[in-house]
This record gives C-alpha cells, structure tokens and sequence, in this order.
C-alpha cells in the first residue's frame, strides 16, 4: 500500500466514503459509499502528496449538498457531523430534482 | 483482405456510429480549423524519418518518451485500465440512455487510436509495444465523483490531445504526421463532448455551483499537463521537430481557447497560477 493510496483512504473516510480494492492493474481504486456500498466514483494513485485531503476538504460544500455523494444521504450526513454552521450554509440549494447532480 | 478493405470497414462502422451529436467534432471543422497552427523555429533543421529507417539515439529517446507519455496504445494495459475506469463510471453515475451511449462511442473511438498507436509502435520498436506505461501526471488520477467530473476530464485532457495533434502534422516522424489529422480529429470532439455535457449540466441552478466549484479543481491540473514552461527537453524536441514550439507557447495558446469557452458557458475563470505544481 503506497503512502498516496493510504492518503486518499484516509481523506475520503472522513466524509464516509470507502476506497474499494485496485480496479485495473493496481492504478485506480472505485470510492464507494461507506454505508451502502454504491460505487461513487473513482481515483488513481498518482495524486501528489497532500492533494487528496485538499480536493476532499474543498469538495466539503458539495457533499453537504448532496451535489456529491451517494444518494442515500451517507456523505451528506457525514459533513453535518463534522462542522455543522458550514454544512448549513452549503444548504440554500435544497433538495432540487435535477439529472446531472 | 487489403489494408484499403480494412479501413473502409472501420469508416463504416464508424459512419454507422452517426448520430445528430456524435461525432462532435463534425460541426467544429465545418466552420474550419479550430485549432492553431503553431510554427517552428526559421532556423531548426528539416528532419524527417519513416518508419524503418534508422533513428539518431537522441530522437529516437524523445520520440519514445513522447510515445509513452501520450500512452494509447493497445499493448499498454494501464491505458485499457483507465478505459475501464471510464466504463466503471458510465455504468455506475450515467444521467441518461443518450449520455451513456455517447459515452461508448468515446470508448470505441479511443480503442480505434489505440490500435493506430499500436501500430505506430511496432514500426518503431517492437519491445515498447508491450510496454506497460502508467499514466505519470496527476491529472489522469484526480478523483471523479459525478458526470460533471468526467466531463471536464474530457473537455480539458482530450483537448490537450488534441492540441498536441495539431502539431504533429508537422512531425519529423512520418507515421505520426499520417495519423495526426485523425487523433486531432477525434480528440477535439471528445473535448467537445465534455463541452456538451458541461452545457447540459450548467442548465440546472445544482448544475451552476457543481460546475464553477469542480473548475477549481480541473483548471490548473488542465494547465499543469503542458509540463514546465523551462523544460530542458523542449527546446530538444523543437530541435528534432516532434514539437513545434515549447510548453509556454503551446499551454499559452490551449489556454486561450479554453476561457473563452468557458466564459462562454457563464463561469468564472479561476487564477491561472492558483493551485498550480508545474510553472
């Protein structure tokens, strides 16, 4: 396990997301949800050192709007828990229906 | 069969691909060249080697590192692996039928470059077309987490793909001056697929603020593939004529074209030296 793959299953475990096993040859790895197990994504291993914390920390509003996650609400659940005044200000948009989101 | 037999085979099954939006690239290069013409230096000399001949070691060193830098080709499985992670996600976060159908057609295509990169590198070295290559720049490991994710991928990294085709139909290398108009092609409409789903996307008010956050994340890594604007390799390439120009010129100009995309969709661009590793 490279100190990148560790990095990147460290970072999305805080917002309650699994990294998965190595999909294809040891490069990328699915992200899955860490309640119900539905695939959300997926991430290779050459990030650079410190990248994975940050992308995950400034993606903390899209969880906590549910414009990232799982539809079964674990990661936007999980942001309420870990600062709640920023997860309340990501919510103006609400539960809109929308296609691409 | 006749290698003329084969390709009208492929263009008929590409013809049959046809649809009102795929390929995109049709209504780009209808209104003409989309992309910049970059010119060399007055004073390099004029290379120009075909497959077969035999290479100065130094050329044939660059032209490799580009090869595998580049990377699609069907004997390297780390490329097939990252075709597959692009399946993964269409299966798992598509929008819709149409989007997901689109989605094989990219596919399909980029497997149709792999065999011409393939090609390419059995005529150049037969132990590198069984060569392994994972992907090296960051860019083609960042995270994707929902379409608008893929979607920048395509608009930005097929882009730079494209952009560096361009350039090779000047190439010294003769089997790759052939294939340029063809990858340039193809690319640009995988950019251009991007493109659409971004518009798609931003229609949406959740879409909007999905869009310009994840712009924080792909612009600079779009940026950063150009390399370092010192290189010492670049001038080395310039000198070979595999490139045209340098880093600074060629992001310069990829730059360029795609703010005004992008402030064409109604975003805001970010600082182009925010988050940025490779200046």
């Amino acid at each position: 396990m490279s100190d990148i793959v560790e990095e990147i299953r460290t970072a999305y475990a805080r917002v309650g997301i699994t990294l998965d096993q190595p999909a294809t040859y040891g490069t990328y790895y699915r992200l899955l949800c860490g309640k119900c197990g539905r695939m959300v994504g997926n991430v290779g291993d050459r990030l650079l050192p410190g990248m994975a914390a940050t992308l995950v920390q400034e993606q903390f509003d899209l969880y906590a709007s549910g414009l990232l996650g799982c539809p079964c609400g674990h990661q936007r659940e999980t942001t309420r828990g870990l600062d709640t005044p920023r997860w309340e200000a990501a919510q103006p948009l609400g539960d809109e229906v929308s296609l691409w989101t | 069969m006749d290698l003329d037999h084969e390709t009208s085979v492929i263009e008929e099954a590409e013809r049959r691909g046809r649809t009102d939006l795929w390929p995109f690239w049709r209504r780009v290069y209808a209104q003409g060249d989309p992309l910049p013409r970059f010119t060399p230096p007055e004073s390099r000399p004029a290379y120009r080697f075909d497959e077969g001949e035999p290479l100065p070691d130094e050329y044939r060193g660059l032209l490799l590192k580009m090869l595998r830098h580049e990377g699609e080709r069907a004997g390297n499985k780390s490329f097939l692996g990252f075709m597959a992670t692009c399946l993964d996600l269409a299966e798992a976060i598509f929008p819709d039928a149409e989007s997901k159908l689109i989605k094989a057609e990219y596919l399909a295509e980029e497997l149709k470059h792999a065999i011409m990169f393939h090609r390419l590198a059995v005529g150049l070295e037969r132990d590198f077309a069984l060569k392994d290559v994972p992907y090296a720049h960051y860019t083609f490991h960042l995270p994707r987490e929902t379409w608008a994710d893929d979607a920048f991928f395509h608009f930005f990294v097929d882009l730079n793909g494209a952009f560096h085709a361009r350039d090779w139909r000047e190439s010294s290398y003769v089997p790759l001056a052939k294939m340029s108009a063809t990858v340039e092609r193809d690319e640009l409409g995988h950019s251009e697929m991007g493109y659409h789903f971004l518009q798609r996307i931003y229609e949406e008010r959740r879409g909007r603020v999905l869009v310009q956050h994840l712009l924080g994340k792909w612009y600079p890594a779009a940026l950063d593939m150009f390399g370092r604007s010192g290189s010492p390799n670049a001038p080395k390439f310039v000198h070979w004529g595999l490139k045209s120009v340098g880093n600074a010129e060629i992001r310069d100009a990829y730059k360029a074209y795609v703010d005004r995309k992008l402030v064409a969709l109604g975003l805001d661009l970010p600082d182009e030296r925010k988050n940025r590793r490779f200046l």
